[in-house]
């Protein structure tokens, strides 16, 4: 297992530095960032200014590894000392790179998280329904709504709860609170995007659930537990519910990029500011530094929840365990 | 009444019912095309102590027949008719709970593949000892106590050391004996093995069926042995069912068939059998054409498009009328007994050398 | 609903704005008729220059709004976060509605109840004392203003903050105080490379603190602007101590004006809270009614418009500064009989023009020609309507002084969808029938609704035009290039201030052509050159004014370099709590001084 970690990470890493050094010498290809901001003085005495100010003026080579070493070991800058992690300051606003994000991450996280709860409980649970119900009505009705609202996408569906319940003045407008100082304010203000962004996932979930739940029904090993003299409920849970959590485990892996993705939607959506607002205000204010930070700290979230969800195989499938 | 009188082993008080008795047997799965006719009209009697051998090709009912008796089709897929009488109780259309109090209990199986038979994601002991645990009452730890115990029996080193051992940590030998260890946990009466030797290689195979026959002479269970290799019957069986196309097509004494097998399709399965005796250059005679469609299955005698002799039978009764299983030692086929003895002796005997 | 919509729009097109045409408090009933009657009323007053006030009209404090009481927050729902707060760097009217509320420079302008602007002291005492023929302004500080920490404002404080500008990480913000100062174009820096902060002054001969209420102000040249150039936030008061904090001061800055910034979460939102060491007796236009402001961004002109026209909850007590009512949006707004109650409208300083490349296009019949073809009624119906915008007959807004109502030399007013066939004639005189013309536009939803028609206007014109998208966040620095390879592409040029000076020198002055120059036309004709350096020098404001106008109608009609478009227009929505809601003719949208809650 440790060995495992380490490969990983280690593999992780140089991801993200691939990644990172990509992204940056891309990025000089898209534009200039003086020249977003110099306003009626954008000669090019002031540009080569701003340029030198921003430390675009250095090689490309010498600033990629500025940047790398100044998130291990921290940096100078005028405006101050940025300690490690280190991803330096906006060009565009001044702020500190990694205490923007750190002040944007727990309305991410709570939306990701938040959706995450509310499609993997009800799209896991309504698809064990519709599994151990299969050819009933109810499984019909649950079959064809998830159907319809598997193509619910968060931005047509976000403007119609907006109209619905926000605008119409039944519900608050949806917003971030702190959840240490107002548990019940962060979550009724995340209620309404939480549901709008889990939506489409628990559609999808419930389809998945239910059809690997009933492959994993058709296994022989079920058909032995209930020879076995198991009571159905048993088996359903024991053992075709313990078989459909790998196929299921698998696809959450894979749909953590999309599930962030989901939750940069819904920011937009719901004007909530977190990571993904400002990995897209970033990307259009042409904003180097908040870029590269922005892209490497989720990079390597999804890179590090994808290491947890393989390890988390371990649990759920002994036979990866132990060989 | 169909009874097979036994000539040796324990006799059945005269009168009494049968311990299995299974009457007119008919399974029916409806899919997208059409109702297939997985068993049609199949009688059998059991005995406790008495072993019950079933052969035939894939597809012909074998499993399907054994799946029914411990109630495990789909209810809503299947159709199932006729009845099964188990120590005289009705099993057909017998409630989910009453069932689940039997199976594992009173009549328990071994599956063909334990690999695939056994849960990965749990540890074989626990396995073991869940119907153990269920049908006895027993805590925690006696289900281990057992598993153990059981392990030991069915001759697993290191009982108490593999007991956590997960099924995939097994040797495929080992998987089929612990498959047996947890069919037999509590004792059943009925034990039904489903081909439980195919997959292992053949000195492994002699011990699990001699495993099968010291723990019935232990328990004095009946058992049914489902398998498409004759040799394995040969040695274990008292009875022997062959099944063709959903139906059974010959019954009587495994001494009976092998030496004086009347049809035409058990005639197949002999001669398409290799023998250590036999030539190599000597060639096997395998059945011609495949096992029929049973969504449509042929008219008549189902096995009449595979059937070398229906020549002999002459017009059109093969293909039109379908022959009758006698009671007792029999074969449904339409030759005369004349036509059989002849056919066999001079044609068929040669071959099986 | 324009090119301002990239996100940190360039100052270039956001310049301030103010005017004394645009419409004042809410349009009571809906409907364009009422606009265009407000239009016309106010039309006479065009030519006029922004008049100076006098010291009398700068003392505090301001006139009561009628009704207000004091008292809770206002929610302002914003679309962008502001990047700066340093007022030095500030140049965008995002900031500018922001910079009234927290920040005080040495002038401001003053709009009175009937729409009437003047020029007054803010910090000063009065709009300015000029002499020596313009080179010499002084100004003498008020008593009792302070920063929000206690500490007074001193002359020391006005001098740094002006020679902090000269430092190298100011950048965005204006340069014509330090122009005027010191030199033009960026070699002004040069007079102080480091700003104030390794102890280097300007030379007293330049900027002069006699004692610590006066500053004195020495030109080269005579200068009529200055009043004007000091309302811009950019010219604001920093303290001249510790917490000026250089770069970081543009996170931190320290308030004058009546509230200050509680916090500010960059992307997210800011609290203002009441600035206790402001002092009303000081000031004569702000008011601090609200305990404070609670602004989120984020909010779309689609999700503000919905939310204040729904009127529920906290949207009762919201306003946004900047954000417009969506223009997709416009036509329910004033259908609602209470929403349309909740208006404000006016002008916005910017000419959308259609820039003639003259180093490619030079024949004038070919400009001409493309002039009368524009369909100019269709582009503003993409804009929005008439409440987005009005079709432009010159190149001066009606906001500047100098422009003239109904001034209409190519018939755009009065053939708004064009002329084609006129247009069809002056392209085969120049024998160019079909000629290949490229025509660059930015890829944002607007900018390509308007090729569509612009494209088949000047093809029934008898044009071989060849489209090309340009990515509108690098839009103006594209067409900044001199060899941008384009035939025509539109631009949106502001004023800085109501002053003609801040429209035609930088938008025609043939002596400035360099890359990133706003002579987007590259014109660069000898008379108008020579003009412009000589009515920059005439201190008289009326009499210079007059002569812009002048040269402005020269520039349309004779050289063309640019066709007009239309003028942009402003129309916001507020809460049914608000009171006090005026347009503001400086800052161009609402009046964030005289906001009040009802109840």
């Amino acid at each position: 297992m440790l060995q495992f970690l380490l490969r990983r990470t280690f593999g992780a890493v140089v991801i993200l530095v691939l990644l990172s050094a990509f992204t940056f010498f891309v990025f000089f290809g898209a534009g200039d960032p003086a020249a977003m901001s110099c306003g009626k003085n954008c000669t090019a005495d002031n540009i080569a200014l701003i340029h030198q100010n921003l430390g675009l003026d250095k090689p490309l080579t010498t600033q990629f590894w500025d940047f790398l070493v100044g998130i291990f070991a921290g940096r100078d800058y005028s405006i101050g000392h940025c300690s490690a992690p280190c991803f330096g300051y906006s060009f565009a606003t001044k702020q500190d790179v990694w205490s923007t994000m750190m002040d944007r991450l727990p309305t991410t996280a709570s939306l990701a998280i938040g959706g995450a709860v509310v499609f993997l409980t009800v799209g896991l649970g309504t698809g064990l329904i519709a599994a151990y119900k299969r050819g009933s009505v109810l499984d019909k009705v649950l079959t064809s709504v998830s159907m319809v609202l598997s193509s619910a996408q968060i931005y047509i569906l976000g403007p119609i709860a907006l109209g619905l319940f926000v605008y119409s003045g039944i519900m608050e407008s949806p917003k971030y609170v702190d959840f240490t100082s107002d548990p019940a304010g962060w979550f009724m203000g995340l209620l309404l995007p939480w549901l709008v962004m889990s939506t489409i996932f628990t559609a999808q979930y419930t389809r998945m659930s239910r059809s690997t739940m009933i492959e994993q029904l058709q296994e022989e090993h079920v058909r032995t537990a209930k020879a076995k003299g198991m009571a159905s409920s048993y088996v359903f849970l024991r053992y075709a519910w313990r078989g459909s959590l790998i196929p299921i485990v698998t696809i959450l892996g894979m749909d953590l990029s999309s599930l962030f993705g989901g939750a940069m939607i819904t920011e937009f959506t719901f004007q909530l500011a977190g990571i993904g607002r400002l990995a897209i205000d970033s990307v259009t204010t042409l904003d180097l530094p908040m870029v590269m930070g922005v892209l490497i700290f989720s990079a390597a979230l999804i890179l590090v929840f994808n290491i947890i969800v393989d390890a988390t195989y371990a649990f759920i499938d002994p036979r990866v365990r132990l060989s | 009444m169909t009874t097979l009188t036994k000539t040796e082993g324990t006799a059945v008080p005269a009168g009494s019912d049968p311990f299995l008795s299974v009457r007119d047997l008919q399974v029916r799965f409806s899919t997208e095309d059409g109702i297939v006719k997985a068993v049609d009209g199949l009688s059998f009697d059991l005995e406790r102590g008495e072993t019950l051998g079933i052969v035939g090709e894939s597809g012909s009912g074998k499993s399907v027949t054994n799946l029914a008796i411990l109630g495990l089709h789909n209810p809503k897929a299947t159709e199932i008719g006729g009845e099964i009488v188990l120590d005289g109780d009705e099993l057909t259309g017998a409630r989910e709970k009453t069932l689940e109090k039997l199976r594992g209990n009173k009549m328990a199986m071994i599956f063909q593949d334990a690999l695939t038979a056994l849960s990965p994601y749990y540890t074989v002991g626990r396995q073991i000892a869940e119907p153990f645990m269920k049908h006895t009452g027993a805590s925690k730890r006696e289900g281990r106590q057992r598993a153990i115990e059981m392990l030991t029996k069915v001759g697993i080193p290191q009982p108490s050391l593999r007991v956590d051992d997960y099924p995939h940590q097994f040797s495929g030998g080992m998987r089929q004996r612990a498959m047996i260890a947890m069919a037999l946990v509590c004792n059943p009466q009925l034990l039904i093995a489903d081909e439980p030797t195919t997959a292992l290689d053949v000195t492994v195979q002699a011990q699990i069926l001699d495993l099968l026959k010291d723990l019935q002479q232990e328990f004095g269970s009946a058992i049914i042995l489902i398998t498409h290799d004759l040799g394995v019957v040969a040695n274990t069986a008292d009875k022997l069912l062959v099944m063709y196309a959903g139906r059974a097509v010959e019954r009587g004494s495994v001494k009976e068939i092998l030496t004086q097998p009347r049809h035409p399709y058990t005639w197949g399965l002999l001669s398409s059998m290799p023998r250590l005796s036999s030539d190599v250059s000597e060639a096997l005679h395998p059945i011609p054409g495949s096992p029929p469609s049973l969504l449509t299955p042929p008219s008549g005698c189902a096995f009449h498009p595979r059937c070398g002799f229906t020549a002999e039978v002459g017009g059109a009764r093969c293909t039109d009328e379908r022959p009758l299983l006698e009671a007792g030692r029999a074969a449904a086929c339409h030759l005369s007994a004349e036509q059989k003895q002849t056919l066999f002796t001079e044609q068929i005997k040669p071959r099986l050398g | 609903m324009n090119a301002f919509s990239t996100r940190r729009a360039r100052a270039a097109i956001v310049a301030l704005a103010a005017g004394s045409l645009a419409l004042t408090g809410c349009s009571g009933g809906s409907g364009s008729g009422q606009d265009k009657s407000q239009t016309d009323k106010d039309a006479a007053a065009q030519a006029k220059a922004i008049p100076m006030g006098t010291a009398a009209d700068s003392v505090g404090p301001a006139v009561a709004v009628k009704d207000a009481h004091s008292g809770g927050t206002i929610r302002v729902y914003q679309r962008d976060s502001y990047n700066h707060l340093d007022p030095g760097q500030m140049y965008v009217s995002d900031m500018k509605a922001l910079s009234q509320l927290i920040f005080r420079g040495l002038t401001s302008f003053k709009q009175d109840d009937k729409g009437n602007a003047k020029v007054v002291g803010d910090l000063a005492t009065d709009a300015g004392q000029m002499s020596d023929g313009g080179k010499t302004w002084k100004y003498t500080l008020k008593d009792g203003i302070k920063f929000e920490d206690g500490t007074p404002i001193t002359s020391k404080d006005i001098r740094h903050s002006i020679e902090r500008l000269y430092a190298k990480f100011i950048t965005d913000g204006p340069t014509y105080v330090q122009q005027w100062l010191s030199g033009g174009g960026t070699t002004y820096r040069k007079a102080l490379p480091d700003g104030p902060y390794k102890g280097d002054h300007l030379p007293k001969t330049v900027l002069d603190t006699p004692d610590a209420k006066t500053v004195i102000f020495h030109f080269k040249q005579p200068n009529s602007q200055l009043p004007y150039a000091l309302t811009m936030p950019g010219y604001s008061a920093v303290p001249d101590s510790a917490k000026d904090t250089k770069d970081a001061y543009d996170v931190a800055p320290v308030s004058s004006g009546p509230y200050k910034i509680a916090s500010f979460k960059s992307g997210k939102a800011m609290q203002l809270v009441r600035n206790k060491n402001w002092d009303p007796k000081t000031d004569a236009m702000r008011h601090q009614y609200p305990d404070g402001y609670n602004i989120t961004f984020n909010h779309q002109a689609s999700d503000s418009t919905k939310r204040l026209m729904a009127d529920q909850g906290e949207a009762k007590n919201a306003i946004s500064f900047t954000n417009a009512v969506d223009p997709t949006l416009t036509k329910n707004v004033l259908d609602n009989a209470d929403a349309s109650k909740r208006l404000v409208q006016g002008y916005q300083p910017y000419v959308w023009q259609m820039n003639f490349n003259m180093d490619r296009i030079k024949d004038k019949k070919i400009r001409d020609a493309i002039t009368y073809a524009l369909p100019n009624q269709q582009i503003v119906r993409v804009n929005g309507g008439s409440y987005g915008g009005e079709i432009a007959g010159g190149l001066l807004a009606p906001t500047v002084a100098g422009y003239k109502k109904g001034y209409d030399p190519y018939g755009k007013i009065s053939h708004p969808n064009g002329e084609p066939e006129k247009a069809k004639k002056l392209l085969k005189e120049a024998g160019k029938t079909g000629m290949k013309l490229v025509y660059a536009y930015s890829n944002t939803e607007v900018r390509q609704k308007e090729a569509v028609v612009i494209e088949d206007a000047l093809t029934k014109a008898g044009f071989n035009v060849q489209k090309k998208e340009v990515d509108a966040a690098s839009w103006y620095e594209q067409m900044g290039k001199v060899k941008n390879g384009f035939d025509i592409y539109m631009t949106g040029w502001g004023q800085d201030w109501p002053d003609a000076s801040t429209v035609i020198p930088p938008s025609y002055d043939g002596t400035t052509i360099q890359d990133g120059s706003s002579n987007y036309s590259h014109v660069n004709d000898k008379h108008v050159n020579a003009e412009i350096a000589r009515i920059s020098k005439i201190t008289d404001v009326a009499k210079a004014t007059a002569e812009w106008q002048k040269l402005h109608q020269y520039i349309v009609e004779k050289v063309n370099p640019a066709a007009p478009v239309f003028y942009t227009k402003m129309l916001q929505l507020y809460g049914s709590n608000i009171g006090g809601a005026r347009y503001n003719l400086d800052v161009s949208y609402i009046d964030p001084n005289t906001l009040f809650l009802k109840k």
